[in-house]
């Protein structure tokens, strides 16, 4: 008995394993491990319907942004360009596939399926989580979030093609394109969703039913 | 189990020492006594002593490969028939020489000062968890937390690198191709990226717990 009355009011960090007494926050606050300083807990709020306009527009953008060309170059007279997964085949062909999947991966793979999961996620707590099959999904792609959030590398990928377009400049005529546009906004639509998203929260869903 | 009457113990108590247990997949409270966590079903386990040994041998292997990532080249590229090698560090001497110190800045950190800092970060954190080295435990988790963070900013190179060979492919008047040094370096940040994730950081603070209140 006295042990179930610890799990509701207690928290436990995860990187020293301090027992820390759990209080209610008010919204925009993050409550702190007092021993190691790890971030804890928040107040777990995200808005479903939110989240499912930033899934859909982030997936709507994820085509252009990875079919048309990030950046192109004008170099006597000859014209060439290149998407995300172009590159990294590009690398591969060379040999170096360990760098070809390691970019493929994190630029193109990795936030497919993170948005996919995302929207699947969002599907479920909306309609089927009564349903058996639903929870049982639901805990298998929770279960993964974690590393696909990390393989997602979006950010870094926007700030490369900038390097690289002044890098270029000094040989060539660079040219940014629709594609460089798309790709900047599935980067921003996916940061929002990000923000939005909460896995506290979405492991909240399961606890309840 | 002992219960003191310190301020200090009885503010400090580890979820261990009252029989539960953090789920490490969803993070749920459990006891320890369950076995596996009542909400993902995953194993449950108080600590992983195992992750020291497996988080050094990660590290060392991406010290060895990091060394190798700065010796050997890391792009070839053939500008009107001539060949250069450019290792790490002269692809960012070549971008501050024609003035492009932003970009040189970012390059920089990105590709030497984040591997090294990261690794030399995580090799102080272990070697003060094996030898039990009186070092501030709060900042060792300030510092770990910044590593955890930053360490994924490497892969701006490969970006980089792949976007360029893509591009600029045009023979003898210009040509640009990787070289040994990128694969190497691509291992390097995966390595510490799993060295970083296997360790248990929790051990750091049952180690010197002991010698702090020892009874």
């Amino acid at each position: 008995m006295a042990h179930t009355d610890q799990h509701q009011c207690h928290v436990l960090c995860r990187s020293c394993d301090l027992v820390v007494q759990k209080r209610a926050l008010p919204s925009p606050v993050r409550a702190l491990c007092p021993r190691c300083g790890t971030a804890l807990y928040d107040t777990p709020y995200c808005s479903i319907n939110g989240m499912l306009a930033l899934c859909i527009a982030a997936l709507i953008m994820f085509f252009p942004a990875n079919l048309l060309p990030v950046l192109e170059i004008h170099f006597l007279g000859s014209i060439r360009n290149t998407t995300a997964f172009q590159a990294a085949i590009a690398v591969g062909d060379q040999g170096y596939w360990v760098v070809g999947v390691a970019v493929a991966i994190s630029a193109v793979i990795a936030p497919l399926l993170l948005l996919s999961s995302i929207l699947a996620q969002v599907c479920i707590a909306k309609f089927a989580l009564h349903l058996e099959l639903g929870k049982k999904t639901l805990r298998m792609l929770l279960k993964q979030q974690g590393l696909l959030s990390q393989l997602t590398m979006l950010e870094i990928y926007v700030l490369s093609f900038l390097v690289s377009a002044f890098q270029l400049s000094d040989f060539a005529d660079v040219h940014m394109g629709m594609g460089t546009f798309c790709f900047t906004m599935l980067f921003l639509l996916l940061l929002f969703l990000q923000r939005e998203y909460n896995l506290e929260h979405m492991w909240g869903l399961l606890d309840d039913n | 189990m002992t219960t003191s009457s310190s301020l200090d113990n009885q503010t400090q108590i580890q979820g261990m020492n009252k029989g539960l247990c953090l789920c490490k997949v969803c993070r749920k409270i459990n006891l320890t006594s369950n076995g596996s966590c009542t909400r993902c079903h995953a194993p449950l386990a108080t600590r992983n002593y195992a992750s020291i040994g497996q988080s050094w041998a990660l590290l060392i292997t991406a010290v060895i490969l990091l060394v190798l990532a700065n010796i050997y080249p890391i792009t070839l590229i053939t500008n009107r028939g001539v060949v250069t090698n450019d290792t790490i560090f002269s692809g960012t001497v070549h971008l501050v020489k024609t003035g492009m110190i932003p970009i040189a800045i970012i390059v920089f950190t990105a590709s030497v000062l984040v591997p090294w800092l990261k690794i030399i970060g995580l090799a102080i954190y272990l070697t003060a968890i094996s030898f039990n080295l009186p070092v501030s435990k709060k900042k060792l988790m300030v510092g770990f937390h910044i590593i955890e963070w930053i360490g994924r900013w490497s892969m701006l190179d490969l970006f980089v690198i792949s976007i360029t060979v893509a591009l600029v492919n045009m023979g003898q008047l210009l040509d640009a191709k990787p070289a040994p040094a990128a694969t190497a370096f691509a291992l390097v940040i995966l390595l510490t990226q799993l060295a970083a994730k296997v360790l248990d950081t929790r051990l750091l603070w049952d180690r010197l717990e002991p010698q702090n209140d020892a009874k």
